[in-house]
């Protein structure tokens, strides 16, 4: 569907209205994701400006490749927002071999970048791209594609249940050959909770997860192990790389913030203490700064978006439309719990951004494209 | 397709199931960030601090009339700052042929990741003089203390040393460590997760206190003379080791102290062995010079009378037995006559009347098997046998001087109770502690243990010491003209480590004796081990007793018996 026709559909719904109708576009999606993002450039320019400093003699670096991503982010969201459903649909299979791609070529020596020990990247000119991150939004669009289609034969294991996990379960195993357990996790979450929305049997979905029990049960193990560690005395200093040390300074970080937070700029676990206090510990230098207030703040403008993604996944009529809604809801709400899970040390550390805060490109773009979608989908919604 | 309803359901659960996680994740933040706020707050702002610590001077060792016998002086000493070197392997160079030192190693050093590195501690002038024309980067040089022991090997047992960083390690520098050490100061920076230290501007600085000084009862001029004489009669002898101490009976505060083999404890890296204080760390079987103790027992116990005749038996006895000899073939003598002549077969006949219990309870109650608490480090107990480890000669042994272990200082108190009227004082070298602006801080005061026999039964005792220092007693040759002594000497066999018996060639000779007999101003003990070329206590220990009880008396001038006689005529 061009411009035009989507105009006139839109048109045509206005004509079928008793009164003169605005187009329906969603504000609340696109204030929350600013307000989002406003903060999180704050937050990346107070948590790196020294380590950029120091890395790269400017301040402000991370701070002027957020912002550009940033602007990347806007265009695109606002191209999706405006996009027909069906123009998006006809865009899932195209992402989803995308991201396959992306993954594949990731893992072959000589065109994947290694940070770390994890082979997540890939350089295209001055550029480092993360195909996981585009894989999530292809998963989301290629079930509601699937369910879509054949949503009702969700409920027969062989030809409704089984398909999407084959395709989605190859995805995830590429991913965690990265490895990259946490987009790893928040993928297999969404799938099982769209699957789940989507009509699938509790009993497959229950054996489904009792098969990802054993992961689970060694990620909890980290836990315990890692709890006794904070527990007994230990020295950072020892250890100054270990997993466990992130964690503690993250609660440092958090507990130093208190209620109301040390003051913006006053922070001091950024200052190569915390891992990463602009990416993946961002709400940890966040909280240091600004508080409980900051971060509780945080965590509500979040969830206010997943709920928002959730009102308008009900609100949608169409099936397509309305698992687009739901699976950009489910990917949002279990990146920030992960995120924050992994801050508090509820969870094992695993590389996992916090959904428009943390630095990174990839991240932020895939993050406001889904921002878009879920605009998308509100506009096309019937009038009530 | 699924009915609305069930969709509608579905969603809600997911929604819920996620809004609960969403709870979850603000009621951890919200344990951490405000119920344990406080704690985790309080742990962080552990790791941003880093403390370097000041060392205040440390305090001195002055002797009993105020001369140094340990001082602190500052002396330069190079450092590096490695981070602020631009070119290490010149600087390297041109500093190695200033300090004498591998130009390999300090280039090492200023490549290091510290912050600060030392290049050479405690410079010779010359050296430090060198450094000024440098002018290098990141090399700097700071006044350090360093520990001067001005007298050298003299008292070094008691004073003991410490190391570079001013740190007691031995005798009265690792006893008094905290006090001669002073309040450390603390310089505490913020440092950042690398280490380096950042807002330097926040500087926490808590200026050091200067140690506290120590003077002891130690007079340096007798401390002087015993140990020259001591030095004198371990050479002349070749002697393995010899220990003098010099007390004060009414007080137990001891003058001297000199042990060979000794050390030097401005150098004190040699044999640790030679570190060791023989005086109180070491015990050995005093022989003849014990009889005193076995004496004052049964005298005190009235078994026995000074004037009380003994039969010698003709210098054969066989007790338990085995036979005893005397040295010379005595007939019917005196106790006091028994002591003065050393024999053997009289002090065992004595003895052997004394109930082993009660020969137990005189020899704790004179302070034998238990640390004198000297104000010292390293005093061993001796070795004493427990009463139901006694054997049936054991009686007889202790009677003589054997099978039991004394340290010299045991021995010399003992002694010093028995010239100081049966009461046994604490011995002590540390007579006060002062700030460094010259208050007293503390002060020491002599310290009654017990009295293990009466006045009575010293001053016989005494009487029959003073008889063995006049001619035709044993330690005629400890004796000093014109003043009373009262002494007795000592020549034990040792026993020899591969046959375990007692040998007849390697001896410990001593002698220990107090003067003035009436009024007893000094009590010495001169242990001589192993002496080569005689062994005789009376003639190898004896003389030295006599020689450093000269030269002490005329130093702290002890009015001599015939010149009171003149001053009482005079009057």
């Amino acid at each position: 569907m061009s411009w035009v026709d989507q105009q006139t559909m839109g048109l045509r719904w206005s004509d079928a209205a008793v009164a003169e109708r605005p187009r329906r576009s969603d504000h609340t999606i696109l204030l929350l994701t600013l307000l989002l993002v406003a903060i999180g450039l704050g937050v990346i320019y107070s948590a790196s400006g020294v380590l950029a400093d120091k890395r790269f003699g400017a301040p402000s670096y991370f701070l002027k490749r957020q912002l550009l991503w940033c602007a990347v982010g806007l265009v695109a969201l606002l191209v999706v927002a405006r996009c027909d459903l069906a123009t998006l649909r006809r865009w899932a299979a195209p992402v989803l071999l995308l991201g396959l791609l992306g993954l594949v070529l990731v893992l072959l020596p000589s065109i994947g970048v290694t940070v770390k020990g994890a082979r997540r990247w890939l350089r295209i000119g001055a550029l480092t791209i993360q195909p996981s991150e585009v894989v999530k939004l292809g998963v989301v669009l290629y079930l509601a594609h699937y369910l879509a289609r054949k949503g009702d034969r969700i409920a027969d294991l062989w030809r409704g249940f089984v398909p999407p996990l084959v395709v989605v379960g190859l995805l995830v195993a590429l991913i965690v050959i990265e490895p990259d357990m946490g987009t790893a996790a928040v993928i297999g979450l969404v799938t099982l909770g769209v699957l789940f929305v989507g009509g699938a049997r509790l009993s497959h979905l229950l054996v489904i997860s009792m098969a990802a029990l054993p992961i689970l049960y060694v990620l909890l193990m980290r836990v315990a192990y890692r709890r006794q560690r904070l527990l007994s005395f230990w020295d950072p200093w020892s250890d100054p790389t270990g997993t466990g040390f992130q964690v503690i300074q993250s609660f440092f970080a958090l507990g130093r913030g208190g209620p109301f937070g040390v003051g913006l700029g006053e922070g001091r676990q950024k200052l190569f203490y915390l891992p990463e206090p602009h990416t993946d510990f961002v709400l940890a230098a966040l909280g240091e700064e600004l508080g409980f207030v900051g971060t509780a703040m945080v965590i509500l403008l979040l969830g206010a978006f997943v709920a928002k993604g959730f009102t308008i996944a009900l609100e949608a009529d169409d099936p397509f439309a309305r698992h687009v809604a739901l699976g950009v809801s489910l990917l949002i709400g279990f990146h920030v719990l992960i995120n924050v899970g992994v801050i508090t040390g509820l969870l094992p550390t695993k590389g996992l951004t916090l959904p428009f805060l943390s630095y990174g490109g990839s991240s932020l773009v895939v993050s406001m494209v889904g921002a878009g979608l879920l605009m998308a989908v509100a506009r096309h919604r019937p009038p009530i | 397709m699924m009915e609305e309803d069930a969709r509608r359901w579905r969603t809600v659960a997911a929604g819920i199931l996620l809004g609960l996680g969403f709870l979850v994740a603000l009621g951890r933040l919200f344990q951490l960030q405000v119920i344990r706020a406080d704690e985790l707050a309080q742990l962080a702002g552990r790791q941003y601090q880093k403390m370097l610590t000041v060392e205040g001077g440390r305090g001195a060792i002055f002797d009993r009339n105020g001369k140094i016998l340990a001082i602190t002086m500052d002396v330069p000493s190079v450092f590096g700052a490695p981070k602020y070197v631009s070119d290490p392997r010149a600087t390297a160079v041109r500093l190695s042929r200033v300090l004498k030192a591998d130009a390999r190693q300090l280039e090492a050093k200023l490549k290091s990741e510290r912050d600060f590195v030392w290049l050479q501690r405690h410079l010779t002038p010359e050296r430090a003089e060198g450094l000024q024309g440098l002018a290098l980067d990141g090399i700097g040089v700071i006044p350090e203390g360093r520990r001067f022991y001005p007298k050298g090997v003299m008292l070094s047992h008691v004073l003991g040393f410490g190391n570079i960083d001013n740190q007691g390690l031995e005798g009265l520098e690792r006893r008094y460590d905290a006090a001669l050490r002073g309040e450390r100061g603390r310089l505490v920076v913020e440092r950042d997760a690398f280490g380096g230290a950042v807002f330097p501007k926040g500087l926490n600085y808590v200026a050091p206190s200067p140690g506290k000084d120590l003077v002891l009862t130690i007079d340096e001029v007798i401390q002087y003379i015993a140990d020259q004489e001591l030095a004198n009669v371990v050479a002349r002898t070749r002697a393995v080791s010899g220990v003098v101490i010099v007390v004060e009976p009414k007080t137990g505060a001891i003058l001297a102290m000199a042990v060979r083999p000794t050390f030097d404890p401005n150098e004190p890296k040699a044999d640790p062995n030679l570190w060791r204080n023989r005086a109180i760390s070491d015990a050995y079987e005093p022989g003849s010079t014990f009889k005193l103790v076995v004496a004052a027992a049964a005298l005190e116990e009235r078994l026995v009378s000074p004037r009380e005749f003994i039969y010698g038996e003709n210098g054969r006895y066989v007790v338990e037995n085995t036979v005893v000899h005397d040295h010379h073939k005595n007939g019917w003598m005196t106790f006091a006559q028994v002591l003065q002549r050393s024999s053997n077969i009289g002090m065992i006949k004595v003895a052997q009347q004394l109930a082993p219990a009660k020969l137990a309870w005189y020899l704790n109650a004179f302070g034998f098997g238990q640390k004198t608490d000297v104000d010292l480090t390293g005093e061993q107990r001796g070795l004493t046998k427990e009463l139901h480890e006694w054997g049936r000669r054991t009686r007889a042994s202790i009677a003589i001087g054997q099978e039991i272990g004394v340290t010299p200082l045991q021995l010399v108190m003992a002694v010093a109770a028995i010239a100081n009227g049966g009461w046994l004082m604490r011995p002590y070298v540390v007579s006060e502690v002062r700030s460094s602006t010259g208050e007293t801080v503390a002060r020491f005061e002599p310290v009654v243990r017990r009295r293990p026999i009466s006045t009575k039964t010293a001053k016989d005792l005494t009487e029959i010491m003073r008889g063995a220092v006049l001619p035709g007693g044993t330690g005629m040759l400890g004796a000093v003209p014109g003043y009373d002594v009262a002494g007795k000497t000592g020549t034990a066999q040792k026993i020899d480590p591969l046959t375990g018996a007692y040998s007849a060639t390697r001896m410990v000779s001593s002698f220990v004796g107090f003067l003035p007999a009436d009024d007893p101003k000094l009590a010495i003990l001169v242990v001589v081990d192993e002496p080569r070329t005689e062994h005789w206590g009376g003639t190898v220990a004896a003389p030295v007793f006599q020689r450093i009880a000269t030269q002490a008396v005329r130093h702290l001038g002890i009015v001599p018996k015939t010149e009171q006689g003149q001053i009482l005529a005079a009057r």
